[in-house]
C-alpha cells in the first residue's frame, strides 16, 4: 500500500534523510520508530506530498506522491506533527470544514463527522470552540481530522504527544480498531507503543533505516533472546572472564545499580549477561560464580525490551567508539 | 469543476467565519466607519463653504455664481479620501492571510488535502474581500443622504460605480498583499512587505503624473489609483477593469505559485 524507495532529503548542507526505503502492506500498522531528529517527521511529511523528496520515490496505493500527487491526497488522512486547528471553530464545523476540502460527498459528511468523533471520543465537546480544549482534547480533533474522510492510509506523525496515560491507551486502541480496514503509519519516540500497537516497526536513526521487522523478531534476533542480571561482590573484570567462557554465554557487561540495595557497598557490581538464543545458562552461571568463590546476592531472568534493541541500533556508533578504549569500556559501557 | 467550486466554497466560508470573531476585524470596521464618518462632516463642511464663498463674491461683483454640482462634487471627494483610507487598512487585512496558516501548522492540512493551491487562494481571496465589501456597505447611508437632498436628482449609477471601482481596486491590494503573505511567516514583516509595495505604487503614480510624455503615459495606465479615481468621476472603461482583474489575477498566480515553491524550500 505504501512503498518508500531510496527516499532521501538534503537540506542545504544538511542530510536529513538518506536511503529511506520500506513498505507497509495493506491493513497493517507500521511504527516508525527513531529518536528526536532522527527524521521521522521528515519522512512522514514527504509521505503526505507536503514536502517533496529529494532523491526517491514514494508510492501509496500505487501513486507516486510527487507525480500524482492529488490522487495520493485523495487517499490519505495526515496528522501532522502539530494538530492542524483552526483554534476559533468549534469541534463539529472543524470537522465539517475538513471533510469539505477533503471532498466527502455532501450527503456523507454528517454520519462522517459524527463516526469520527464517536471514536475519537469528542461527542461531548462538538459544541466548543477548539481554543477553549485542552491540549489532549485537541490532539485527538487532530486525530479525528485524520479520520473523518474514511480514508484507506492513514500518515500520523506522533499521535500520542501530550495525551495523559488513559488518554495514550484510548488512542492506541483506537489505532489498533483502524487497522484492517485502513492502512497506518505512525512515528514515535515511544517505545512501548510499538510493541503494543504495531505490527511492524521500522526503526530510522540519524536518517537511515537501522532495522525493519516485527517487534518479536526484532527483540529475539537483535538483542539475543534473554539474560540475567547479576549482583555480585568481588572483582568486575575477573568475574566478566569466568562468565565470557561458558557455553551458550555470547555477552557479559557491567550496568549500573539498579535500586539502593548496594548503596555503600562498594565491593558489588552488578553484570548483565546476554545468552544465546534459546539457551538456558542460568544454573552454569550460578555455579560458575559460586566455584570462584563470588559471592551471589541477586540473580533474575531479564527478557530484552524493544528498549534494549533501540538503544543497541541507535547507539552503535558510541558504543564501537568506546569499545576501542579499554578505560571507557570498562567504567562507561552503559546500555 | 464542481469539487473546484465546492473546496473554494468551504475556504471561503471558514475565512469568512473567521472575521466575525476576530476582535482586529471588529476593532478594523469601527476605525474605518469612524474615520469615514469623520470625512463625510468634513467634506461636506468644505463644499458648502467653497459654494457659500463662490455665492458670496458673486453677489459682491455683481455676476452669478458659476454652477456647481455639490453631490456629485461631494461623491468624488469622499470615495477618493476612501481609497486613501482603505490603503492603510487593506494591508492589515492581507496579512494574516497565510501567515496565520503557517504559523498554526494549518498550512499543511490543505497542502495534504485533495485541494488545489488556486482554490484556497481564490476563496481566501473572495472571503477578505466579502469582508471590506461588508464595512464599505454602510457608506452607503451617506451618500443616500446625499442623493436624497440632490435637487435636479442624480444618478444614482455614479455612486454604483464608484464603489464596484473601491471593490476592484481593493481587491488588486488584497490580492498582492496575499501573495507578500504567502511569502512569510511573520505577520508584522507581511504587513510591512505590503505598505511598501503599496507606497511603490503610489511612488509610479506620482512619477506618472510628473513625468509626461510616453512613458508617463505608460506608466499612468498602470496605475491603480488613477484607474480608481477615473471609476469615481463616473467614467468606465474596460481598460479599468482589465487592469483591476489583470492585479487580482496575478495576485492570486503568484501566491498559488509561491505555496508550491516556497513549501518545498521550507522544513
Amino acid at each position: 500500500m505504501i512503498e518508500v524507495e531510496h527516499l532521501s532529503k538534503i537540506y542545504g548542507s544538511h542530510t536529513a534523510i538518506s536511503d529511506v526505503t520500506f513498505s507497509v502492506e495493506e491493513g497493517e500498522i507500521l511504527g516508525f520508530l527513531g529518536p528526536n531528529g532522527a527524521g521521522k517527521t521528515t519522512t512522514m511529511r514527504i509521505l503526505a506530498g507536503y514536502l517533496p523528496a529529494s532523491r526517491g520515490t514514494v508510492r501509496i496505493a500505487g501513486f507516486d506522491v510527487h507525480e500524482n500527487s492529488l490522487a495520493v491526497r485523495q487517499r490519505i488522512g495526515y496528522l501532522p506533527e502539530t494538530p492542524p486547528l483552526y483554534l476559533e471553530m468549534t469541534v463539529e464545523g472543524y470537522l465539517y470544514f475538513v471533510t469539505r476540502i477533503k471532498g466527502v460527498a455532501a450527503g456523507d459528511r454528517a454520519t462522517r463527522v459524527k463516526a469520527a468523533m464517536e471514536r475519537c471520543n469528542l461527542l461531548d465537546k462538538r459544541h466548543v470552540i477548539i481554543r477553549k480544549l485542552s491540549k489532549g482534547y485537541r490532539q485527538r480533533v487532530g486525530i479525528a481530522q485524520a479520520i473523518v474522510h474514511d480514508p484507506p492510509v492513514i500518515i500520523l506523525d506522533e499521535p500520542t504527544v501530550g495525551l495523559d496515560p488513559r488518554q495514550i491507551i484510548e488512542v492506541r486502541n483506537l489505532i489498533k480498531n483502524l487497522a484492517g480496514d485502513h492502512t497506518i503509519i505512525l512515528s514515535t519516540h515511544i517505545l512501548p507503543e510499538v510493541s503494543m500497537v504495531c505490527s511492524r516497526v521500522t526503526i530510522i536513526n540519524d536518517g537511515k533505516v537501522v532495522a525493519t521487522n516485527t517487534p518479536e523478531n526484532l527483540m529475539s534476533e537483535l538483542a539475543g533472546g534473554s539474560g540475567y542480571e547479576l549482583e555480585i561482590s568481588g572483582e568486575a573484570a575477573l568475574a566478566k572472564q569466568v562468565l565470557q567462557n561458558l557455553p551458550d554465554v555470547s555477552l557479559v557487561e557491567s550496568i549500573p545499580a539498579i535500586g539502593s540495595n548496594n548503596m555503600g557497598n562498594h565491593n558489588r557490581v552488578n553484570l548483565r549477561v546476554i545468552c544465546v538464543p534459546g539457551s538456558e545458562p542460568g544454573s552454569n552461571i550460578a555455579s560458575a560464580l559460586l566455584r570462584t568463590e563470588f559471592e551471589l546476592y541477586e540473580m533474575r531472568r531479564v527478557t530484552a525490551t524493544l528498549e534494549d534493541v533501540f538503544l543497541q541500533l541507535t547507539t552503535e556508533e558510541e558504543k564501537f567508539e568506546s569499545e576501542t578504549d579499554p578505560v571507557l569500556a570498562e567504567s562507561g559501557d552503559v546500555v | 469543476m464542481g469539487i473546484v467550486i465546492n473546496n473554494i466554497i468551504a475556504i471561503y466560508r471558514r475565512e469568512l467565519q473567521s472575521y466575525f470573531v476576530s476582535p482586529l476585524a471588529y476593532a478594523i470596521a469601527g476605525i474605518f466607519w469612524f474615520l469615514s464618518g469623520l470625512f463625510f462632516f468634513s467634506i461636506l463642511q468644505d463644499i458648502l463653504n467653497f459654494v457659500a464663498g463662490w455665492d458670496l463674491r458673486g453677489q459682491q461683483l455683481g455676476i452669478p455664481a458659476p454652477p456647481i454640482d455639490v453631490p456629485y462634487e461631494f461623491i468624488r471627494a469622499f470615495l477618493d479620501r476612501i481609497g486613501w483610507l482603505l490603503l492603510f487598512i487593506l494591508p492589515i487585512l492581507s496579512m494574516g492571510l497565510y501567515t496565520e496558516e503557517r504559523k498554526r501548522g494549518t498550512l499543511e492540512l490543505l497542502a495534504t488535502s485533495p485541494i488545489t493551491n488556486w482554490a484556497v487562494a481564490v476563496g481566501k481571496l473572495l472571503g477578505v474581500l466579502t469582508f471590506v465589501t461588508t464595512i464599505v456597505l454602510p457608506l452607503l447611508v451617506f451618500e443616500a443622504i446625499i442623493l436624497g437632498a440632490a435637487n435636479p436628482p442624480m444618478q444614482f449609477t455614479i455612486p454604483l460605480l464608484g464603489h464596484l471601482g473601491l471593490i476592484l481596486f481593493a481587491g488588486a491590494i488584497l490580492s498582492l498583499g496575499m501573495f507578500i503573505s504567502s511569502l512569510t511567516d511573520s505577520t508584522i514583516l507581511a504587513a510591512m512587505i505590503t505598505f511598501a509595495v503599496i507606497l511603490l505604487l503610489l511612488f509610479v503614480d506620482l512619477i506618472a503624473n510628473n513625468l509626461g510624455g510616453v512613458l508617463g503615459e505608460g506608466l499612468s495606465h498602470l496605475s491603480l489609483l488613477k484607474h480608481y479615481s477615473d471609476m469615481v468621476k463616473g467614467i468606465f472603461d474596460t481598460s479599468s477593469l482589465i487592469l483591476f482583474l489583470s492585479y487580482i489575477f496575478l495576485g492570486i498566480f503568484l501566491t498559488a505559485q509561491s505555496i508550491d515553491a516556497f513549501r518545498f524550500q521550507r522544513q
